[in-house]
């Protein structure tokens, strides 16, 4: 019987760091982002691309991509720093990588180092967006900025796995099911992967079951697309042994 | 299913009477003079939205490759070079609309043609001007199967190459079309009262951020500009 252990990762609290303790029994963390400040970035994400901030939703702290100062090819500011804090030596060649991608704005989350096996999941609410309303599910990110995301468009109300690989976006797959989805309400996307499987969901309902070409191994975070307007919300990862 | 009528650019020159042009204006304006306006009605040149219109719309540098193609979609829109597009406040109402203009099925045509063709050069602000991208926007508003593949293209050119005032005044449309409701608060309908109604919107409370987005004017302001507020 699987224990699963609660508890909450308070703002750039890393120390606990999962990610090192594949053998050991599965914790669930819950990041809260209770103790960030409204009105500037996150601690708890390094933002790499696009404009993420803190902001209120019902008196509550959410993270929030905002798409109207979206400029393409424009990294979040302080990019040099944050990939060096994320990757150190290396940071160089991730900063390229993401340079090539800044046409998706994503967060990375700084509590976990390696991400292999488990689930995530995360809350978002569609605001709006005038070329894309995007959210998704950042995992597998690489040191060299490579890195894989599901994401649910609202634009074309469907679920689909995105491969980014030296500087190149690829389809992977997309989920069977169109899902129109009302903007200004909350859902929820989640994945597992388990090896080579991975699937996923939204609102409960299944969307993918693939295999992969090979396993994952890397950081996890949040991805949005362009313009998008997308308010995140009680990111939750379970890292298993496999 | 054809939408029968060229209706948002004669909603909004009918709601301008002066025909303002965003560029010139220098002073606050309430443009429809006479009628008793709430504070929401009024606007300042000076204003983000009207500025990113007018940015948008600046053709000041001639900056188009298309020419030919550019004359032939104002001329089949019914607008005449040089145009100066009015300030678009995002009010489009239902039943409003005037009849196209002659020669207009030949353009559809031609732009239905360019959708369907892999790899295309579609009419963007670059290659017709932004006038250009405003009379693909009328044009393709007449035909609904041709309106969702060019929405989907003016989508993916972005906010460079496409106006987007009409790209989020087209998704209303579409998506009350589908029997989904509107996101920007661009549609409106006379109720049997013959009231100014809006059509059915969802998640107003973040319409203010999705009409920023759009270089929109506020919403109080465009429901001030379809008689309701």
């Amino acid at each position: 019987m699987r224990i699963t252990l609660l508890f909450v990762a308070a703002a750039g609290l890393s120390a606990t760091n999962p990610g090192s303790s594949a053998s050991q029994e599965p914790k669930t963390v819950h990041v809260s982002l209770a103790t960030e400040t409204a009105g500037r970035e996150p601690k708890t994400f390094a933002p790499l691309v696009g404009s993420w901030v803190i902001t209120k939703d019902a008196g509550k702290n959410v993270l929030f991509i905002d798409g109207r100062v979206w400029k393409r090819g424009q990294p979040a500011g302080g990019l040099a720093d944050k990939a060096r804090e994320l990757y150190g030596a290396r940071n160089e060649e991730f900063i390229e990588s993401i340079k090539a991608f800044a046409y998706f704005p994503i967060a990375v989350y700084k509590g976990l180092d390696n991400f292999e096996n488990g689930e995530i999941s995360v809350r978002f609410q569609m605001v709006g967006g005038t070329l894309d309303r995007a959210a998704g599910i950042l995992f597998d990110v690489k040191p060299n900025g490579d890195y894989l995301t599901v994401r649910y468009n609202g634009t074309e109300d469907n679920v689909v796995l995105w491969t980014f690989n030296n500087g190149v976006r690829k389809f992977v797959n997309r989920a069977p099911t169109l899902t129109p989805l009302e903007l200004g309400t909350w859902h929820t996307l989640k994945i597992s992967v388990h090896g080579t499987q991975m699937k996923s969901w939204l609102d409960d309902q299944p969307m993918h079951d693939y295999t992969l070409p090979r396993t994952v191994a890397g950081k996890i975070g949040v991805w949005a697309k362009t313009d998008s307007m997308i308010e995140f919300a009680d990111f939750t990862v379970t890292p298993m042994s496999k | 299913m054809r939408f029968r009528h060229l209706s948002t650019y004669a909603l909004l020159v009918a709601a301008m009477p002066a025909v303002v042009h965003a560029q010139a204006q220098k002073t606050t304006r309430r443009p429809t003079p006479g009628a008793k306006l709430a504070a929401e009605c009024t606007w300042k040149p000076a204003d983000a939205w009207v500025k990113r219109q007018a940015e948008f719309f600046d053709e000041s540098k001639h900056d188009w490759s298309n020419d030919s193609l550019r004359n032939a979609l104002l001329e089949a829109a019914g607008l005449k070079a040089p145009l100066k597009v009015p300030v678009q406040f995002g009010v489009h109402l239902e039943g409003s609309d005037s009849t196209s203009p002659a020669g207009a099925a030949g353009m559809v045509d031609v732009l239905k043609k360019l959708a369907a063709t892999r790899g295309s050069t579609w009419p963007t602000r670059s290659v017709v001007g932004a006038a250009g991208t405003h009379a693909v926007y009328l044009l393709v508003g007449l035909d609904t199967t041709l309106a969702k593949t060019a929405l989907h293209r003016m989508m993916e050119a972005g906010p460079v190459e496409s106006p987007a005032p009409d790209v989020a005044t087209l998704e209303d449309r579409l998506r009350l079309l589908a029997g989904r409701k509107q996101i920007y608060g661009t549609q409106f309908r006379r109720g049997t009262d013959g009231k100014v109604q809006l059509a059915p919107m969802e998640d107003s409370a973040h319409a203010d951020l999705r009409r920023e987005g759009a270089a929109l004017p506020p919403f109080k302001l465009g429901l001030c500009m379809a008689g309701k507020g």
